[in-house]
């Protein structure tokens, strides 16, 4: 028998294989009466209802925890919305009413539903997601009253593949990424909520399948590619195989090197506490870039100093072998915080962002944060840190100061310290030109090739129209980053590269062939990345370098790379 | 002594009034010892919606940089205003 191949949406660079279970929340498995309640009985049919909400209320609750845990705060929010429509004063009216008319309480909590289901279908865009979570609460709630069971998603045999119209935000925060082979629904995107839990963990995923789905058995054999995008029944051999091998050699714990001997650092990007997990459970030799703009985003007032220290010496008790490199607030460009007056620009990402903000507007929030920092130093493990948008000598000296002005009233103040090894991010043409001068004054330092593309190629992230030009393949990003890398060993310091570039498993044998110590990046490529350094030889890949290095345009590079 | 106060705010978050900000706006209506309603910068009173139902102030779909006329009637109808132009200029952290 041949293999079926159905398409969808992929969510991860990964396959998984294994046997499938379905999972159909709006079918309980309880009879659900419909014969009228009599008059003496709709009393307690209402306090049922009652009960039934105070119980989806708590596990909500309980639900909205797990997920800030697990995933991130930002995705736990969703709770708080199915919170207020539980609470509806529509839907309370509405069921009350019905039960005052003798309707038993799981249908009239289903006709409630009805209309505002309905009309949030009909809107456009992330509108439409609300019917989604009015059928969530809809359904949690049907499930309490007829006392339904329940699948639960947290105890799934090991090697399943759980396949579903639609996973709630509820239903993904449930999934054990080490039970859990994959996962596949038929409706979603990209940018759904299943998508980015199955990216923060690293789980296959594939999603908006459509209905082909259903021709898929209970139990059957099945292989999620989330990075093709397919979902595969009755696969042959070959393909379970591959893509057990694909699962195989996924992670590799501990430090990689090239065939003859090159140590390269593979490190990851975090900010929301799923990252740290993701890291952990990808192989991470340790954190490369920690974005502190997560402790500081979503609050009505900056964190307290309290508060990040014990933030940084967790990530620290997280890699108690590796290295971990927090940045300083990069705020400004794109990214807003309510709480600081953030000025509006003209060209927010030529304006006030990153290190030039800790030195002026937010001098406060920089010193509470360098003295967490400083403090968090004295902890176990082997903490770094770097200063994000740095284009001139002054503003890293400036940087320096107030590090020593920090270090001198800690010791003032009898408190235990020790400061970090100290870098400077590369992300502007400034700094590239000045990578001698910047890395003579510190310990080591980070290309972040994200914003060094924008800025070398005059081409902003955001600007589809100029998305061409915005490739680190571009000859002179590989310059720029040839030129940091010769600035850093020559003094002595060590450089890493955090950003889109690192990341890609197509670039690593030309990365290395720069002559980058480091590379961090979002957990899910950690494993193919590592992979791919052993197999790299120090010495091809430094005349791929070279060659690359000598082209005139990016489809020179491109070609070049496309020959190995 | 029932007091009426409205003021009209512009929508900061980016996505709108949309799952989370809407939520903590509704949760931020129910809070207050105050009736709110609210509806499109210039609605009249019987175009005003229940501030404090989910479903009805999603429904409205409103989107950033829309001005939303606010009205509280209550003992605590300032307080009610002043929190809730609070969420509504608050932007939303990035995804």
């Amino acid at each position: 028998m041949s293999e079926r191949v159905i398409e969808g949406i992929g969510a991860t660079p990964r396959t998984g294989v294994g046997s499938v279970v379905w999972y159909r929340p709006a079918e309980t498995g309880a009879e659900e009466s419909e014969e009228p309640v009599p008059e003496s009985d709709r009393e307690s049919e209402q306090e049922r209802f009652e009960a039934a909400r105070e119980r989806a209320r708590e596990e909500l609750e309980s639900e909205r925890e797990r997920t800030a845990e697990r995933v991130g705060e930002e995705e736990a929010a969703v709770f708080d919305a199915h919170r207020q429509f539980l609470d509806d004063p529509q839907i309370e009216e509405e069921v009350t009413e019905s039960i005052g008319e003798g309707a038993p309480a799981a249908s009239a909590v289903r006709e409630a539903f009805a209309d505002p289901i309905t009309q949030f279908e009909g809107m456009d865009g992330r509108m439409a997601e609300r019917a989604d979570d009015l059928r969530d609460v809809r359904d949690r709630l049907v499930r309490l009253l007829v006392g339904g069971e329940r699948v639960d998603l947290a105890e799934l045999p090991e090697g399943s593949i759980l396949l579903a119209e639609r996973l709630t935000p509820s239903d993904t925060a449930q999934l054990d990424p080490e039970r859990v082979a994959g996962f596949a629904t038929s409706t979603g995107g990209r940018t759904s909520h299943a998508a980015i839990f199955a990216r923060s963990l690293a789980i296959p995923a594939v999603l908006g399948v459509g209905t082909d789905l259903e021709s898929i058995d209970e139990g059957e054999r099945i292989v999620v590619d989330g990075d093709e995008g397919i979902v595969v029944a009755d696969p042959t051999d070959e393909r379970v195989a591959s893509a057990r091998r694909d699962t195989a050699d996924e992670v590799i714990d501990g430090r990689v090197a090239t065939v003859d001997g090159r140590g390269i650092e593979v490190a990851a990007n975090v900010g929301r506490a799923a990252d740290l997990e993701g890291a952990l459970t990808q192989g991470a030799d340790g954190i490369g870039l920690y974005r502190t703009e997560f402790l500081f985003l979503d609050r009505e007032e900056p964190p307290a100093e309290a508060e990040q220290y014990e933030r940084y010496v967790e990530a620290l008790e997280a890699f108690p072998d590796g290295r971990v490199v927090v940045r300083t607030l990069d705020i400004g460009g794109d990214k807003r915080i309510p709480y600081l007056d953030l000025p509006d620009e003209e060209n927010p990402f030529l304006g006030e962002r990153g290190i030039r903000r800790s030195l002026s507007s937010d001098e406060e929030l920089f010193e509470t944060q360098l003295r967490a920092l400083l403090r968090a130093g004295a902890a176990e493990g082997d903490l770094a840190v770097m200063f994000p948008l740095v284009s001139t000598v002054e503003e890293l000296d400036a940087a320096l100061d107030r590090v020593e002005e920090v270090a001198d009233s800690l010791e003032a103040e009898g408190l235990e310290y020790a400061t970090p090894e100290l870098g400077v991010m590369i992300e502007t043409p400034g700094a590239v030109f000045m990578a001698e001068e910047l890395a003579s004054r510190v310990d080591f330092l980070s290309i972040g090739t994200n914003d060094l593309a924008q800025y070398v190629m005059a081409a902003a992230r955001e600007n589809e129209r100029v998305a061409d030009l915005h490739d680190p393949l571009h000859p002179p990003v590989l310059r720029a980053i040839r030129r940091s890398v010769e600035a850093a060993h020559e003094n002595d310091a060590w450089i890493g590269m955090c950003g889109e570039m690192a990341g890609d498993p197509d670039l690593t044998e030309l990365l290395v062939g720069l002559g980058l110590d480091e590379l961090s990046m979002s957990a899910v490529t950690i494993p193919a990345v590592k992979a791919n350094v052993e197999g790299i030889e120090t010495e091809s890949a430094g005349d791929l370098a070279s060659r690359a290095l000598t082209t005139a345009t990016r489809t020179d590079v491109t070609n070049l790379l496309t020959d190995q | 002594m029932s007091e009426t106060h409205e003021r009209t705010v512009e929508i900061v978050p980016e996505a709108g009034l949309h799952a989370r900000p809407a939520a903590k706006f509704v949760e931020t209506a129910n809070e207050h010892d105050a009736t709110v309603r609210i509806g499109e910068a210039g609605a009249d009173d019987d175009n005003l919606i229940d501030a404090g139902s989910m479903i009805a102030v999603t429904s409205l779909g409103v989107k950033q940089g829309e001005r939303l006329r606010i009205v509280a009637e209550g003992e605590d109808s300032e307080e009610a205003l002043d929190a809730l132009e609070r969420v509504l200029s608050t932007p939303e952290g990035e995804s």
